[in-house]
C-alpha cells in the first residue's frame, strides 16, 4: 500500500479517538472570550493611535501655549494641529474600514491580506508621527535658537553649529529609538503572518526542504 | 442574533464537530492545546456564522473557518509542547491493525505532518479530507493549479521523510 494512502487510511480512523464536546457544552463554549490576534492587533492598533491623540492634547497646555505664543508660532502651531487632525481622521476611518474587512469567512489568502492591510494603516500612521518629528522640532529649535531669551542666556562664542548638531543628532536618536520600536513590534506580530501569506501566495517549486 | 439561530449553530456544530476536532489534531500536539484551539474555532464560527450564506455546504464553510483560525487567527498556546514528546501525544495508532513496519511508518508519517508549516498541514489535512483541487483552492485562496503544485510538493516531502 502507498504510504500516503497507509496515512490517509488511518486519519479516517482517529474520528473514534475524540473526546466528543456536548450540546450543553458548546453552547457555553462558544460565549468564552476569544484569544484572536486580531483582536490583539486591535487593541494595539488603537492605543497606537489614541497615545499620539494624548501627547497632542497634552503638549496644548498654558504654559506651552505662552511658549509657542512668546517664540511667534501660534498661527504654525494652529496650522500644524488641524492638518495634523485632519490626517488622524482619515487614517481612523481607513483603519476602521479594514479593520472592518477582516472575516473568518474569507478564503485564507484574503484573511491574511486583510489583516496585513489593517495593521499596514496604522503602520502609515506611525510612520506620519515619526515623519512630524524633524518638521515640528527643526521649526521649533530655530524660532527658539534665534529668540532673544535664548540668546541672552548662552555663553558669549558658543558655537550655534554645534548646537545645532547636536539638536540634529538627537532628533535622530528619538526618530530611530521609536523606528526601532515599532520595527520590533510589526515583526513580532506580523511574523506568522507574513511567513504564511509569503508560503501561500508562493507559486515556485524550487523549496523542497521541510 | 435570535436564540433560534444560535441553537441551530450549535446542534449544526454538535454534528460537524469532527471537522474541529480534526484541526485541532492536525495543529496541537497535547490535549490542553487540543481544547483551547477547540474552543477559539468554536467562538470563530459563531462570530461568523451570521454571514454564513449558505451558498457552500456548512461543513465546507466550517473547513475555511478552522483553518483559518488555526493558520491566522489562533495565538498559539503556550502549552504546546516540542515534537520529540510526539509518541505521548494525541494520535491514536491502534497497533493490531497493522503489522510493525505499517506502524513504525504511520509514526513516522504523523511525526513528519507535525513537523511541516502552517499551510502544508492545511493541505494535508484537506487532501486526507478527499478534498478535490477545487475545494482545496478555494479555501486556500490559491489557484488550481498552484493547489496541485503545493499538494504534489507536500506528499514529495513526506515521501522523502520516509525513503531518505
Amino acid at each position: 500500500m502507498d504510504q500516503l494512502d497507509l496515512l490517509k487510511k488511518d486519519w479516517k480512523k482517529q474520528e473514534d479517538s475524540f473526546q466528543k464536546v456536548s450540546y450543553d457544552e458548546l453552547s457555553k463554549l462558544i460565549h468564552k472570550k476569544s484569544s484572536s490576534i486580531v483582536k490583539w492587533i486591535f487593541y494595539i492598533s488603537i492605543l497606537e493611535i489614541v497615545v499620539p491623540i494624548i501627547v497632542l492634547l497634552f503638549t496644548g497646555n498654558d504654559t506651552t501655549n505662552k511658549e509657542i505664543q512668546r517664540l511667534g508660532l501660534s498661527n504654525f502651531i494652529n496650522v500644524f494641529y488641524i492638518i495634523t487632525y485632519i490626517i488622524l481622521g482619515y487614517f481612523i476611518y481607513r483603519f476602521y474600514k479594514n479593520y472592518k474587512s477582516i472575516s473568518a469567512n474569507s478564503n485564507s489568502r484574503i484573511l491574511i491580506q486583510n489583516i496585513i492591510k489593517t495593521r499596514k494603516i496604522v503602520k502609515y500612521y506611525i510612520w506620519f508621527n515619526i515623519a512630524i518629528i524633524p518638521v515640528l522640532s527643526s521649526v521649533v529649535f530655530y524660532k527658539a535658537y534665534n529668540s532673544t531669551d535664548f540668546l541672552e542666556k548662552i555663553p558669549n562664542g558658543t558655537n550655534m553649529i554645534i548646537v545645532w548638531l547636536l539638536s540634529l543628532i538627537l532628533i535622530v536618536i528619538v526618530m530611530a529609538a521609536l523606528w526601532l520600536f515599532y520595527q520590533l513590534l510589526y515583526g513580532i506580530l506580523l511574523k506568522r503572518l507574513n511567513k504564511n501569506y509569503k508560503e501561500l501566495v508562493n507559486t515556485g517549486d524550487c523549496d523542497d526542504e521541510l | 442574533m435570535t436564540k433560534e439561530l444560535e441553537q441551530k449553530f450549535v446542534s449544526d456544530l454538535e454534528e460537524h464537530q469532527n471537522i474541529v476536532h480534526k484541526v485541532c489534531r492536525m495543529y496541537t500536539n497535547n490535549q490542553d492545546a487540543h481544547n483551547d484551539l477547540f474552543q477559539e474555532i468554536s467562538i470563530q464560527l459563531w462570530k461568523a456564522y451570521a454571514k454564513f450564506r449558505g451558498d457552500s455546504k456548512f461543513s465546507t464553510w466550517m473547513y475555511r473557518v478552522a483553518l483559518n483560525t488555526a493558520i491566522t487567527l489562533y495565538r498559539k498556546s503556550k502549552r504546546s509542547i516540542k515534537t520529540q514528546d510526539f509518541d505521548t501525544v494525541l494520535f491514536k495508532i491502534e497497533s493490531t491493525s497493522y503489522d510493525d513496519t505499517q506502524e513504525e511508518q504511520l509514526k513516522l508519517l504523523y511525526k513528519a505532518v507535525y513537523q511541516l508549516s502552517d499551510i502544508d498541514k492545511a493541505l494535508v489535512l484537506l487532501y486526507l479530507e478527499d478534498k478535490n483541487y477545487r475545494e482545496i483552492a478555494e479555501t486556500m485562496g490559491i489557484s488550481e493549479v498552484n493547489a496541485r503544485v503545493k499538494i504534489n510538493r507536500v506528499k514529495g516531502k513526506l515521501k522523502k521523510i520516509l525513503n531518505p
